[in-house]
């Protein structure tokens, strides 16, 4: 049985607009235009137990509205969701209390105090059992390594630092859904990877069901399975990463050594060349031509070594954000 | 109502910590609570001194007068709420979506966070204040009935300016920005509060307009009974009629929070 299952969700903002300059500003005044943005537009999908979402789509595509309507911070414009069987926008305490949102531009901690005073407030509010609460956030400091910052004020601290924080206060209530709007932004590479891997621990140990955006691929091939890709607030692709990047990219990658220069070679007439230094070539050509490519490299040219492999996820998705292409909607949609 | 119970007070203490780490900042805040009142009680003392009959306006003595603003200043203190600026604020950067995750409504650490304010204050306001009390020479007309019952409207008078200042806060939602409203409200509460002048003598009609508004029992009548200036059936009256507006802004805003939630944007959040 589904934990989130979302059908025909949608959310339309009104928003004031005119063109610049001083007599549209009075113009406005008088008679005020405003405009229908549909930031997500029937969004349909479904969550299973303990499964992580990657929710991926360029700035604006929907992501973060559609984790705020999960939320229950949101009131959908139309549609409607289930989370663990509650409806989320009608904000239970009961619902709120098993679930946690983690906003990376947004902090939840008391600024001008240390971590620990944010802590207590928030077993408080969970009503965690002090014993519960102790055991809890030892593991949660010992794993985030939060010894060292949990008697700072929260504004002396770095980034990264606030940022374990930020999860450690989003986890101390043990939430079984987990939406993480770009928990790693602005962080560097090494408390990514930590933050990654913590992320990784938190699903295996408790089951947790967590639905994740982020910018930076690495985020979704460490942590994701499963793809949703929204654009325009339209859900493009729902299904496994590998299947996206068939989906999206349909070329291979071909890199040959070469044992000696070839300087009169056409290389162009077999596909893009990606990059060409001395004895190195690497190609993009369509999939359904790449062997009729490598047997042709192969008996032509005087071949050390080739391999032939799929584009890299992040070239995937960044050439999607660059081109936003029109993926046709796939089976899983809806499921 | 145990668990409620449980987060105010950690709500309270952590609030309450977060004052004492901004000393100078409170003690600040608080003076100027002082201000207002000490300049009006000057001003109404050179007017009574200067009226058609020295040392007395409408019938109120001098240290009438002062009595009157002198318990405005204690009232105002106890009636403080700054909730008409925040929410604008929460609401208008997003800074509100934190506190609508809690499992707990966003108004009790609000009103945590205005009680510690109060009683932080206290340290440094009750010497203020005794000086004041000495200085001015209030008279006070004050019985042990009287006493009793404006304890009670003191904090009704908290209560009451704290859910109408929320409730009017809740606009926030509505409106894109505050600020005009917050000093509307602000300026309402000066003048039909009776902060500027006992609403006894606000000249025709604005007088009856402040028997209509909750502006009234929040600091005139807490202070004229303090004062011991009104007989026994106003003093109950009043009562009553702070209970109505508490229960009227109590249902008031669950109205509009209600809906100003289902409005809500989350603004950069």
């Amino acid at each position: 049985m589904s934990q989130i299952t979302v059908n025909g969700l949608s959310k339309t903002f009104r928003v004031p607009e005119r063109e610049g300059g001083l007599r549209a500003a009075v113009g406005s005044l008088f008679r005020r235009r405003y405009k229908q943005v549909v930031a997500v537009d029937q969004v349909a999908f479904a969550v299973q137990p303990g499964e992580i979402v990657g929710f991926l789509g360029p700035n604006g595509a929907g992501k973060t509205t559609t984790l705020k309507m999960l939320s229950g911070l949101l009131h959908p414009s139309a549609g409607s969701a289930e989370v663990m069987g509650f409806v989320p926008w009608r904000r239970q305490p009961e619902y709120l209390r098993r679930i946690s949102m983690l906003m990376g531009q947004r902090t939840q901690l008391h600024w001008d105090l240390p971590a620990m005073d944010s802590f207590l407030v928030h077993a408080a509010v969970y009503g965690l059992e002090p014993g519960t609460f102790r055991q809890t956030l030892e593991e949660l400091v010992e794993l985030l390594e939060l010894g060292a910052v949990l008697r700072k004020q929260v504004r002396t601290l770095s980034l990264g630092e606030r940022m374990k924080c930020e999860i450690c206060a989003a986890l101390l209530h043990r939430p079984a859904v987990l939406f993480l709007d770009e928990p790693t932004i602005g962080v560097d590479i090494t408390m990514q990877a930590r933050i990654r891997a913590f992320v990784a621990e938190y699903n295996r140990r408790f089951g947790a069901t967590i639905i994740l955006t982020s910018h930076y691929m690495a985020d979704v091939t460490a942590l994701c399975r499963r793809i949703i890709l929204i654009d325009h607030g339209k859900i493009l692709f729902d299904g496994p990463l590998p299947a996206l990047a068939a989906r999206l990219a349909p070329y291979k990658v071909i890199t040959i050594d070469l044992t000696r220069d070839l300087d009169g070679f056409d290389f162009a007439a077999l596909g893009d060349v990606l990059s060409r230094d001395e004895r190195k070539v690497t190609l993009r050509v369509a999939k359904e031509s790449a062997a009729a490519v490598t047997t042709r490299l192969l008996a032509e040219l005087p071949v050390l070594d080739l391999t032939i492999a799929d584009p890299p996820i992040e070239d995937v998705i960044e050439r999607m954000y660059r081109s936003s292409p029109a993926v046709p909607p796939p089976a899983g949609v809806g499921r | 109502m145990n668990r409620l119970a449980v987060s105010f007070g950690a709500f309270l203490r952590v609030a309450v910590a977060h004052m004492l780490q901004y000393r100078a900042e409170i003690a600040l805040w608080a003076l100027w609570g002082v201000v207002s009142p000490a300049v009006l009680m000057a001003v109404w003392s050179a007017a009574a001194a200067s009226a058609s009959r020295p040392g007395s306006i409408a019938g109120r003595s001098t240290g009438e007068l002062m009595a009157y603003f002198f318990m405005t200043m204690i009232v105002g203190h106890m009636a403080t709420a700054w909730d008409v600026y925040e929410m604008g604020w929460l609401v208008r950067t997003g800074r509100m979506s934190p506190r609508l995750l809690k499992p707990i409504l966003p108004i009790w650490e609000s009103l945590a966070d205005n009680l510690a304010y109060k009683l932080v204050t206290l340290v440094i306001l009750i010497p203020i204040w005794t000086v004041i009390a000495v200085l001015v020479r209030p008279t006070f007309h004050t019985s042990l009935r009287d006493a009793a019952i404006a304890a009670v409207a003191l904090l009704m008078s908290a209560a009451l300016s704290f859910v109408w200042g929320y409730c009017v806060g809740c606009a926030a939602f509505f409106l894109t920005k505050m600020d005009a409203v917050a000093e509307l409200w602000f300026g309402f509460n000066m003048f039909f509060g009776g902060r500027l002048a006992p609403i006894g003598l606000l000249p025709w009609p604005l007088g009856h307009v402040a028997a209509v508004l909750p502006c009234r029992w929040i600091v005139a009548f807490p202070s004229e009974l303090m004062a011991g200036q009104l007989s026994a059936r106003d003093a109950w009256t009043g009562l009553l009629w702070q209970a109505a507006w508490l229960v009227a802004g109590i249902a008031i805003f669950r109205v509009v929070w209600g809906r100003g939630v289902r409005r809500y944007s989350a603004v950069g959040a």
